[in-house]
């Protein structure tokens, strides 16, 4: 992979089929050949983080990782609490609005737990480092999802959320400056109700909680805005690489047909699809499937019928994928690789693979 | 004491763990497994992919309760549907239930507010064993729920008492403090952790036990180790050059390094499930209830 081509590589899938391992396979890849290389990855294992020889330091800043290749390779493992923190820092006019939005209950409670913050904060990250320009090359690995592309929304959403405003005008007007709910509102007899509703199901301290929260963060609006319209345009930009990760089996070739098709029709630039940990298919395999009994307790017959599934699913994913995307196989390895070294090889197949794959699309 | 005999005594089952370690089969296998045992079951989903009724053959639920058997249900639940019944329910004028869903507040609040959407799911579960039940659904003894895989499980798990810490007065707090309670009771709810024998899904496997101890006091009843290659024999045919032999060898030495890890890290119960030459479907969860029901549970 030229470098030139692609200096941003996604790699996006469902949770449990290896992204977190292929990416930072691909990293070390990258890095061997020379190239600057940035691998993005979140909550790993710390497996991995002893693999790649980066400790939690790489949650505060960009790591090097310690490697004997002829590029540089940094590891940056994301989590949402650390960079949504350091967001404020950075943003917060003044150090009274700093402190008055970390000790914000609310913040607290939904910094760490807010379904969809850690895809938010990654796309925010994301900006971060594509604008200081310091690598040649990054490898993001996007967050555990079940629907793969809930990512790839958390721009669209934030900026949609911000556009309509609608926490601000709905909760500022509640409160007078004394933090007392207002006597009265300009939503009229109607309003009140609705706002009594509220009242009554949420108590009043959880709402005053929010409109503080929101209140605080307004000064940091236009900049989220900005930023995530500008991580919209990085995610669309033709050299951007989408590289869809699937696992083998029958029931997996909808889904991943699902999720190429969603990522194309949304104007990504969708690769290759690897279908990792396929078993390999083993001579004397095709005939009559073994019975229950002997597959069940003979792992040679299991891996034979194991290496016939995977070859059929991943045949009807190639032919239902046609030829607009091509279709790369990663073996089961006896190993799970979890050292640099096996790492490493796993890139060195994985890189020629796609490279075969993306230059037949060339050609 | 077998495992299943320990678990049919609960009110409230959750089945967690990693994406992609058969979380759903195992959520389908007790299902079948404490309905055979005389008990009602409910089994509750909440992925907005729908996969239990392809293991169980019977058509999607689509939020509808489907019979699967005489004592075990399933049903589809979509969380935001739940809150939007909770404000019909405690609103009743029309025109105001309208005001409040189509309000922006309403939407992100229900969207943005942390375990809100989880907490309504516990609470509904709650609803039906106390005997709250729909026109055709048959009062559940016990409830399995299919915890989303989202990487941050332990979050679906303690959304109740966070929710019953902000939200300190009012209906919906009051509601969450009485699920959190529920769920601090060992004798009616039960936590079912499922890994596989591998490094990534072990490691997240024993950093969720620990979350679940520090955040909620708990831990699992039950750990499932799944996909298990077959032991090897006790005299292997010295390598006979079958490649097959080989894989087999590196993997179940893989899958014992990291049963060794579990059992280091992990003194409680834990049942093994082997890989089977079977795709998802019914015969593959009767097969794996079958060895369910011999697991002993002995750590």
């Amino acid at each position: 992979m030229d470098p030139r081509d692609f200096p941003l590589v996604i790699v996006v899938g469902s949770g449990g089929v290896g992204k977190t391992t292929l990416a930072a396979a691909l990293g070390l890849k990258s890095a061997s050949a020379g190239r600057d290389t940035l691998v993005m990855t979140f909550d790993p294992s710390l497996r991995l983080k002893d693999a790649l020889g980066v400790g939690a330091v790489a949650a505060e800043q960009e790591t090097e990782v310690p490697f004997g290749g002829a590029g540089r390779l940094c590891a940056s493992l994301l989590d949402a609490r650390t960079t949504f923190d350091r967001l404020i820092d950075r943003y917060a006019p003044d150090e009274a609005a700093r402190e008055r939005i970390l000790r914000n209950r609310f913040y607290d409670n939904l910094s760490g737990n807010l379904a969809g913050v850690l895809e938010y904060m990654a796309s925010e990250r994301l900006f971060e480092v594509a604008r200081d320009g310091a690598h040649e090359r990054i490898v993001l690995d996007t967050p555990p999802t079940r629907q793969a592309l809930d990512f790839l929304g958390a721009p669209d959403r934030i900026v949609s959320f911000l556009d309509s405003g609608a926490l601000r005008i709905a909760l500022k007007p509640w409160f007078d400056a004394g933090g007392q709910l207002r006597a009265t509102s300009r939503l009229g007899a109607l309003g009140r109700n609705v706002e009594g509703f509220f009242d009554r199901m949420v108590g009043l301290e959880l709402l005053r909680d929010m409109a503080e929260f929101f209140q605080a963060f307004s000064p940091l609006y236009d900049g989220f805005r900005e930023r995530a319209i500008e991580v919209q345009r990085l995610l669309r930009a033709p050299d951007t690489l989408f590289v869809l990760v699937s696992a083998p089996g029958r029931q997996r070739v909808a889904d991943t047909l699902f999720f190429a098709r969603r990522l194309s029709e949304a104007g990504y630039r969708l690769g290759p699809v690897v279908v990792n940990r396929v078993h390999p298919t083993f001579p004397g395999a095709g005939g009559p499937a073994p019975t229950l009994d002997v597959a069940g307790h003979d792992g040679r017959e299991l891996l034979r019928w194991l290496g016939e599934r995977d070859r059929e699913s991943v045949t009807a994913l190639r032919s239902l994928l046609g030829g607009s995307h091509p279709l790369v196989e990663v073996p089961l390895l006896p190993d799970e690789p979890t050292d640099l070294e096996s790492l490493a090889a796993l890139g060195g197949m994985l890189g020629e693979r796609l490279d075969d794959a993306l230059g037949a699309c060339r050609a | 004491m077998g495992v299943l005999e320990a678990l049919e005594r609960r009110q409230m089952l959750v089945v967690t763990g990693k994406g992609g370690v058969g979380k759903s089969t195992v959520a389908a296998v007790l299902g079948r497994r404490l309905a055979a045992r005389g008990r009602k079951v409910l089994l509750l989903e909440v992925d907005p992919r729908e996969s239990l009724h392809h293991l169980l053959d019977v058509p999607p639920s689509g939020g509808e309760v489907v019979t699967i058997a005489p004592r075990l249900q399933l049903q589809h639940l979509d969380p935001r549907r739940l809150l939007d019944d909770l404000v019909r329910e405690k609103l009743k004028v029309g025109v105001l239930v309208r005001r409040v869903l189509s309000s922006p507040v309403h939407q992100h609040f229900t969207e943005g507010a942390p375990g809100l959407k989880e907490t309504a799911v516990f609470g509904r579960a709650l609803r039906l064993i106390e005997g709250h039940v729909p026109r055709g659904m048959v009062r559940p003894d016990v409830v399995i729920l299919d915890a989303p895989a989202t990487g941050h499980s332990v979050a679906w798990l303690a959304a109740p008492r966070l929710i019953s810490d902000v939200i300190r007065s009012g209906p919906i707090g009051h509601m969450a403090s009485v699920i959190a309670d529920f769920m601090a009771d060992r004798a009616r709810f039960g936590v079912v952790v499922v890994t596989t024998a591998e490094e990534m899904p072990v490691q997240e496997s024993l950093e969720l036990i620990d979350l679940l101890d520090d955040r909620v006091q708990r831990t699992p009843d039950l750990v499932v180790v799944n996909s298990l290659y077959p032991p090897l024999p006790e005299a292997p045919d010295a390598d006979d050059g079958d490649p097959a032999g080989a894989l087999w060898a590196h993997r179940r030495a893989l899958n014992d390094r990291e049963l060794g890890r579990l059992a280091d890290h992990w003194h409680g119960s834990t049942a093994e499930l082997p890989l089977l030459p079977l795709e998802p479907g019914p015969q593959l969860i009767a097969t794996l209830g079958a060895h369910l029901e011999q697991a002993s549970g002995s750590s």
